[in-house]
């Protein structure tokens, strides 16, 4: 049988891409994280704790729940606006 | 005529393995072989030549894959339940815009089509 394509992604001797955060403040303190690392993948250990996540403009605050890990960071945190038509004054 | 396997009826005349594919959802041509070849029917069989055992077998080792309704309720699970967390590809299944960061100045008329919170009504 093949892998899936999950295991596929990435070679597994380098491990999770992961950028250093001060998680074990922030598990004593509860004080939210604030970062602009988007890349970084959610790690088991980060489960229930708050991120300040940068969008490009300003920090999105994001909880971190059980389904969320393995993804990244920055898919909580959308860069772009929905699109909305704005009817014109005249 | 057709030959009833799986509660789905495929043409007689069809190769074993293509017509498991093309009736299946969830069975592509690659999973129709490998279950072939397992039950010991060979390539150039066709639906009519199969005996009443081997629908049997063939019967055995589908339903322990995961096909059809309950392939389709995990397709509509994973998108809702990235739509519940909050993820950016969630939101482009619910707007029925393209996942993977293509464009959507023209076309995405395939996102259109498929991109929705339910994409299979089961």
């Amino acid at each position: 049988m093949r892998p899936a394509l999950t295991v596929l992604k990435r070679s597994v001797w380098k491990g999770p891409h992961v950028v250093p955060l001060p998680i074990a403040e922030a598990i004593k303190n509860g004080t939210p994280i604030r970062t602009n690392a988007r890349s970084c993948t959610i790690l088991p250990q980060f489960v229930g704790l708050k991120f300040q996540i940068h969008n490009g403009k300003e920090y999105v605050e994001v909880e971190v729940t059980d389904n969320m890990v393995g993804s990244k960071l920055g898919e909580f945190a959308a860069t772009r606006k929905k699109f909305m038509y704005k009817y014109t004054k005249n | 005529m057709g030959v009833h396997v799986f509660g789905k009826s495929i043409k007689h005349n069809s190769l074993v393995r293509i017509g498991l594919a093309k009736a299946i959802f969830g069975i592509g041509y690659q999973t129709a072989e490998r279950i072939c070849a397992k039950v010991g029917i060979y390539p150039q069989m066709r639906m009519n030549q199969l005996s009443e055992p081997q629908i049997m077998d063939l019967n055995k080792e589908i339903s322990d894959l995961l096909v059809e309704g309950h392939l389709k309720q995990k397709i509509n699970n994973d998108i809702r339940m990235k739509r519940d967390i909050g993820s950016y590809s969630g939101f482009r299944h619910a707007q029925g815009l393209p996942v993977r960061g293509q464009g959507t100045r023209n076309n995405a008329a395939t996102a259109g089509k498929l991109n929705k919170l339910e994409r299979f009504r089961v």
